[in-house]
């Protein structure tokens, strides 16, 4: 039996041409939460589409394993399959489909036939209700004319409701107000709590460290340029939020 | 060589109580001087709809449609030839005047040949709940349906028209409706011809003060289906609809075009179109908004989106206003486009394949009009026939 966790190894990555992952190493362990913080333009977001089969950046190199499968290998409807989940810091508005019929046909897709309709029902109400949404959204065009915090609500709506065993989190609290961004930690917390989520490993992306004082972090990864610079436990994202990614810059600049 | 004029002689079994035989050879020979007004024939749209070729065509004999029971007293729903029996003076006040088959090519050749049709009439203050269902089955020979609704004051009803037949049919039809003050209607038609057919059709509504009517149009099948839908108004407080969806795949053809004359202002209209396109699939559409000088106070939009789901399909869409008043509310948007890639990778996030990604969104791409359609049990069917079309 291969190694569990979402494994990333020697990983290289490039958008139009350009370079962006210079060779990334990284695992995110089942059951662990960790944290991918960095500044703009570190390529957090080109690592979640990578890791997910985005067509428009190309991995040059290294591999990246799920619980031992070679996700690389396979479009991203296997990956998802095998157990991968993506929030988008952006989700696409899909005008014409249904919010309900659309989690009920990523589930079947994910989960075949575990769950008749009636039984869905009843779950995506209570998940909903965890996350102050109201019923009618189940009725609403998916994302279309969202607010930016119910589109973050809607994805992790789509977390809760599909059960991965990995989960990247995209700057899923960037442009949140409190009461979302509690909704979001709420909602990882409740997944984490519950039988089916207790082993889920968790990829936190973020540019500030806010959204860790709800969601505590096992590990913390600080990326800069394409690379990941430093690792560390909850205690480094307090000294991001104290000093900015500057000093970690100077630091890595003493050392090189 | 005899010309198509020549060779297409009125056939003397048709009824005389609906048009005699002299008005529909008057109406025949008018047919062929008109031209149909789209003469643009581009660099993929072949068909010169003036060079149509009906000299081989054979002509049913005269048939009546299905039409179901309004169940409501007062209300008539009979064949067309029966109403111009039996309610002669319903009949003749209301036959053609919102059309002016004069003025329309096709529609001179479907009054002038016109050999099956319906007829509805709604008294003042009567609503009809239940849809009025009218069925034109094309078996043999060519069919020139005429049908005509009737709505006297504050009356309300729905009509589904359901247009199915044989392979290789011909259908050239009128649908006009009348309405007076405060009626309202709403007209559903539903063409699902198989890929062979050809389809033409006028449809015209002339709507009274106050009043509201909305047409509901998917054109599914026939390898050619023209269409026109106008709305004429001609008094105030009118709120007209017009909503139409088209999906030409295979080889066919699809050319719609809409007009809404604002005559008169304190009116609204509201045009939505979606089409899409797969395999050599041609779609055009002319979206015309008139709005004439005097007609202040009008509020007119049209949104109108193309979706181009293969390489070879096309789409030429045109958005038409003709704004002559300067106290209007007038918008138009349009858009045209294939499946989005960040959509579709989305979903394919989600664990959902490629294939069935796509044929989500195409779907979900025509339900903001499908919505706008009556009755659970027609939209099912076309969501049902879509689907067929993508598959």
């Amino acid at each position: 039996m291969s190694e569990r966790g979402l494994r990333i190894h020697e990983l290289r990555a490039s958008a139009g041409g350009t370079s962006i992952l210079k060779g990334i190493d990284l695992v995110v362990e089942p059951g662990r939460v960790h944290a991918l913080m960095g500044p703009n333009g570190s390529g957090k977001s080109t690592l979640a589409f990578s890791l997910t089969g985005h067509p428009g950046f190309k991995v040059e190199s290294g591999s990246v394993t799920l619980d031992g499968i070679d996700l690389l290998a396979i479009p991203p409807d296997k990956r998802a399959k095998a157990g991968l989940f993506l929030s988008f810091q952006y989700p696409a508005a899909i005008p014409g489909v249904k919010v309900a019929n659309f989690l009920f046909a990523a589930r079947q897709a994910l989960h075949p036939g575990d769950l008749p309709p009636a039984k869905f029902r009843a779950l995506l109400l209570e998940k909903m209700d965890l996350l102050d949404m109201d019923p009618s959204f189940m009725g609403r065009y998916l994302n279309d004319g969202f607010s930016g915090g119910e589109k973050k609500r809607l994805e992790m709506l789509q977390l809760a409701m599909l059960s991965p065993k990995y989960a990247v989190l995209d700057e899923t609290d960037s442009g949140l107000d409190v009461d979302a961004l509690r909704a979001v930690g709420e909602s990882v917390n409740a997944m984490r709590a519950s039988e089916q989520g207790k082993d889920t490993g968790f990829l936190i992306i973020t540019h500030y460290p806010r959204i860790l004082q709800y969601v505590k972090a096992d590990v913390v990864h600080i990326m800069i340029d394409g690379r990941i610079v430093k690792e560390g436990d909850a205690d480094l994202a307090q000294r991001i939020e104290r000093e900015g990614y500057d000093t970690i810059r100077e630091e890595i600049s003493q050392i090189a | 060589m005899p010309s198509t004029l020549e060779r297409l002689a009125v056939p003397q079994n048709l009824d005389e109580s609906i048009l005699n035989h002299a008005r529909r050879q008057e109406l025949l020979d008018r047919a062929f001087e008109l031209r149909s007004g789209r003469e643009r024939p581009g660099q993929f749209w072949k068909i010169d709809l003036d060079a149509l070729d009906f000299s081989a065509l054979r002509i049913a004999a005269p048939s009546s449609p299905r039409i179901s029971d309004p169940k409501k007293p007062g209300v008539i729903a009979c064949d067309l030839a029966t109403a111009a029996k039996h309610h002669a003076r319903l009949f003749s006040q209301a036959f053609g005047s919102a059309v002016g088959v004069l003025n329309y090519k096709f529609a001179a050749l479907a009054a002038a040949l016109c050999n099956t049709g319906a007829f509805i009439y709604v008294p003042a203050d009567l609503a009809v709940d239940e849809p009025v269902e009218i069925t034109y089955n094309v078996q043999d020979g060519a069919l020139f349906p005429y049908t005509l609704v009737v709505l006297d004051r504050g009356a309300h009803c729905t009509i589904i028209e359901r247009l199915e037949g044989q392979e290789r049919a011909t259908v050239c039809g009128v649908a006009e409706i009348v309405c007076a003050e405060n009626a309202s209607v709403t007209y559903a038609a539903e063409q699902t011809l198989p890929s062979d057919a050809q389809s033409i059709f006028t449809r015209v509504a002339a709507p009274g003060k106050d009043a509201s009517v909305t047409w509901c149009v998917a054109e599914l099948g026939a390898a050619l289906a023209v269409t026109s839908v106008d709305v004429l108004i001609d008094s105030p407080g009118v709120q007209a609809q017009l909503n139409a969806f088209f999906f030409p795949s295979g080889d066919q053809h699809v050319d719609l075009v809409s007009t809404i004359r604002h005559n008169v202002g304190e009116s609204q209209s509201q045009t939505l179109i979606k089409s899409a396109a797969t395999d050599r699939g041609q779609g055009r559409y002319v979206g015309n908004i008139r709005i004439a000088k005097h007609a202040q106070g009008t509020a007119a939009s049209l949104r109108d989106d193309a979706l181009l789901l293969s390489p070879k399909a096309h789409i030429d869409s045109v958005p038409a206003l003709e704004i002559g008043a300067n106290d209007v509310k007038a918008f138009h948007g349009a858009t045209i486009g294939a499946l989005d890639e960040n959509v579709i990778f989305y979903m394919e996030s989600r664990g959902i394949a490629r294939d069935a990604a796509e044929k989500m969104v195409a779907l979900g791409f025509f339900e903001p009009v499908l919505e706008r359609f009556p009755t659970s049990a027609l939209r099912d069917r076309l969501r049902s026939a879509l689907e067929a079309k993508i598959a």
